[in-house]
């Protein structure tokens, strides 16, 4: 069956999915929705998750599972930009190409990748510039993404600057174009590529084709994808195959247009007027996710009650998780694992307590990195027409019985 | 002999991928609703994206769905004829829109 009778078939087969919640009050940005069904329908490796869309393939993590360091790989979120994912590599015959302006053009091998070159590790969030998006109001263009367009993995594979290296950048050059194997259904679509200004290749970024220890799942880039800690994913190029270095920068749709925010200070504007320059967006900023408990759980009234979460930013390292039980008039300190991870991964926080009132009770809890940044309140978080690097202190609802 | 095996099985296992077939990506069904216009969404909206990516957008204004259309159109090349976009985003309007014109 060739794509198109593919869709067709989809397209009008009616269902279960459900049509997204419209934004509670116009104006203000509130909690994400968080209330999105688990799908029936389990995609290639991975469990049920949140679904979006099936061409291409959208996922979500849902909120229980940020309780742990390291995101399960079945149950890590999925975000492609492009329907034509390619569904089959033959680990013996693909190769990453580098070439441009290089002195020697390279066709590695994964067998190469493995064996020729030193191996390392990172542990390091991958979040989409998007996640939370929902929050903003009126709706920002994009998925609706709730809390779980996020994980953190221990990614394996090769310094791209040691691939650099053995291929010998030529003087002059400043730009690398690295470039995914999705492919629009239309040919004049523009291709999903990144590009990276030499400067920015630190140690940490790296070429993976591992993932907690397995290979990388099919939708999460198998075989291979960049690693860029610290950095929001759409940088994060999945199922690389083609590595071109440069003196010149393209604009690209993905870079220029896509994944921006207004370059001001607030990094805000209103859907009236908006902000006629912008940048993209990099680093993320500090955010931390509750994972238990998940709204609308019950607790028992005096029974020692535990509060796990995960905390993140964009690698200065997180400080403290602070807690409010009481709307945020105070808040303490919850306590974090012990970051072996490194500045990169999801530190894990608890906080335990006894809930002395019956009721609603709402939760919340507050990142704060070493370099003082904190969450701010949902409300104060200004509006942006992508909705992108939402980061909202976290509330959850429960109600003590 | 049986050990000799075993060791180069161990060598080459690093070479095998995790999934050694065609991974196959299922269907999921979204709510569509049928209408007017809807024949020409299906055939100019369903090329690149399943009806999922479109429906996620929650109940918007008919200048927010004439502004996806033209994004399509304009970022995405998607090949639409001025015709089309007016009839697909009536259909939009009407069936995911909020009643308000902006
Ligand atoms: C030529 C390919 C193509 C066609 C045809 C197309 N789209 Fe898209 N559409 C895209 C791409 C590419 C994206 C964004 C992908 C991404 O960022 O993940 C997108 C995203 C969207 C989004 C998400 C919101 C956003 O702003 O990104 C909506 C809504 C949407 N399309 C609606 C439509 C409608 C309605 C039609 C029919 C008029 C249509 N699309 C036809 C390629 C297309």
């Amino acid at each position: 069956m060739k794509r198109r009778e593919f869709f067709k078939k989809a397209a009008v087969t009616a269902g279960a999915a459900a049509l997204g919640t419209t934004a509670a009050e116009a104006g203000t940005t509130h909690q994400p929705i968080d209330n999105r069904k688990i799908s029936d329908v389990a995609f290639p490796e991975k469990r049920p998750l949140i679904t979006y869309s099936d061409r291409p393939p959208l996922l979500e993590t849902p909120r229980e599972v940020f309780t742990c360091a390291l995101t399960p790989n079945d149950q890590f979120f999925v975000r492609w930009h492009m329907p034509d994912i390619p569904t089959y590599i033959d680990p013996d015959k693909f190769t990453i190409s580098v070439n441009g302006m290089v002195n020697k053009a390279l066709k590695i091998s994964l067998k190469e990748l493995k064996e020729d070159y030193e191996q390392v590790e990172v542990a390091a969030v991958l979040q989409c510039g998007g996640n939370s998006r929902s929050a903003f109001s009126p709706t920002a263009g994009g998925i609706q993404w709730g809390n779980g367009a996020m994980g953190c993995a221990l990614w394996k594979g090769v310094r791209l600057r040691d691939i650099l290296d053995r291929a010998g950048v030529k003087k002059g050059a400043e730009w690398l174009a690295v470039r995914g194997s999705e492919k629009a259904a239309y040919y004049e679509t523009p291709d999903f590529i990144r590009e990276l200004h030499l400067d920015e290749l630190d140690d940490h970024v790296i070429i993976a084709y591992q993932m907690n220890g397995e290979d990388l799942p099919y939708l999460n880039g198998f075989p291979v994808r960049l690693v860029i800690p610290g950095v929001y994913s759409d940088s994060w190029i999945k199922m690389i195959d083609n590595i071109t270095v440069s003196d010149k920068y393209e604009k690209l749709f993905f870079m220029d247009h896509a994944y921006v925010v207004p370059d001001n200070e607030c990094e805000c504007e209103t859907p009236e007027k908006k902000f006629p320059k912008t940048k993209p967006i990099y680093r993320m900023n500090v955010k931390s996710v509750i994972g238990y408990p998940t709204n609308g759980d019950k607790l028992t009234l005096k029974s020692q009650a535990v509060v796990r979460g995960v905390a993140f930013d964009g690698g200065a390292g997180i400080k403290t998780v602070k807690i409010s039980l009481d709307g945020g008039k105070t808040w303490e300190d919850a306590i974090l694992d012990s970051g072996k991870l490194g500045r990169y991964a999801y530190r894990t926080f608890r906080y335990s307590f006894k809930p002395k009132k019956l009721g609603k009770l709402e939760i919340m809890a507050k990142a704060i990195n070493k370099l003082g940044e904190e969450q701010p309140l949902a409300k104060d978080i200004k509006w942006n027409h992508g909705g992108y690097k939402y980061n909202g202190i976290d509330v959850v609802t429960v109600e003590v019985v | 002999m049986k050990k000799i095996v075993l060791t180069t099985l161990i060598a080459l296992t690093p070479m095998m991928a995790q999934v050694k077939e065609k991974i196959e990506v299922p269907y999921v069904a979204f709510p569509i609703k049928m209408g007017k216009g809807f024949d020409v969404v299906q055939a100019n909206c369903l090329m690149c994206h399943s009806f999922g990516y479109i429906i996620n957008q929650g109940r918007q204004s008919k200048a927010f769905w004439r502004g996806k259309v033209d994004k399509m159109i304009v970022h995405f090349k998607a090949p639409i004829s001025e015709q089309d976009a007016k009839i697909i985003t009536d259909y939009l309007f009407e069936h995911y829109g909020n009643g308000k014109e902006k």
